[in-house]
């Protein structure tokens, strides 16, 4: 999720949610596949249509897209691959999300809310 | 005075997320897929050749999982290997893949000779869209000796 959040950071994660936060917005989740925590951006909410396979996908209303920050390109070029994301995984359930990042307190020379951001990777 | 370090540790979560990205080793070859669809192909004819039903009940879960097993080198080399860049030498990839997988399901339900057949066919059409792409080059370590 680098330049966001970087290795190591502290957060402070909201867990009193009821629904998907909106666009833009850094979520902990319980991964489709490997049910691990996980750290995304929600890039489209319930009903909204995503590009998907050379067409569009429309969400249903529990469910979210949640994208790495990083495109494959960035993350190939530091040695990895594909970010691991809805792209790979699919559409994720309001009953996957774990809570809403609201802010770092670790390092402190980082302290500081995690902005949210729209339309960065799509 | 509280040492830092206690102080830290008081402060540190306890919970760790992860942003993960795939760390491949890059190295594909539908030579994988191929070996165990072999070994469907091969049960297959022991199990036409053996009256035993205990042999026979054997030979359909091995298949079942050797099957299980082609499926999952096929989807390794559809998700991880190939790229969109790739559709344009190999237009029919996606179906491709669709059809051989569907094919694995058949396999499966089967004990028909044909249909092990046709899964190698296909398989060996993914191996040539493996070629066409330079897969050959690219993934595999070299050195063996021949």
């Amino acid at each position: 999720m680098l330049p966001a959040i970087e290795p190591g950071d502290w957060l402070v994660v909201n867990p009193r949610v009821a629904s998907w936060p909106r666009p833009g917005t850094v979520v902990v989740f319980r991964e489709p596949i490997s049910d691990a925590l996980a750290i995304k951006r929600v890039s489209a909410g319930p009903g909204e249509r995503v590009r998907f396979a050379d067409g569009y996908l429309t969400l249903a209303a529990d469910e979210a897209w949640l994208v790495a920050d990083a495109s494959e390109a960035a993350t190939g070029a530091a040695g990895f691959g594909a970010p691991i994301d809805s792209a790979r995984f699919g559409p994720v359930s309001l009953d996957r999300l774990v809570g809403r990042v609201l802010f770092r307190y670790g390092p402190l020379r980082r302290f500081g809310r995690i902005m949210s951001r729209r339309g960065a990777t799509e | 005075m509280f040492p830092i370090r206690i102080v830290r540790q008081f402060l540190a979560p306890t919970t760790t997320v992860r942003a993960h990205c795939d760390l491949p080793c890059g190295v594909y070859d539908p030579e994988q897929a191929r070996i165990e669809a072999e070994s469907c192909y091969r049960i297959v004819e022991k199990y036409a050749a053996n009256e035993d039903v205990a042999y026979r009940t054997r030979a359909i879960a091995i298949k079942e999982e050797r099957a299980e097993l082609v499926k999952h080198h096929l989807d390794v080399l559809w998700h991880d290997y190939f790229k969109p860049e790739h559709l344009e030498k190999v237009p029919n990839l996606h179906d491709l893949f669709w059809q051989a997988n569907k094919q694995v399901s058949k396999v499966k339900a089967s004990t028909d000779l044909a249909d092990a057949r046709k899964l190698l066919e296909l398989i060996d059409d993914v191996d040539a869209a493996w070629k066409a792409t330079g897969g050959l080059e690219k993934t595999r370590v070299n050195g063996r000796p021949s």
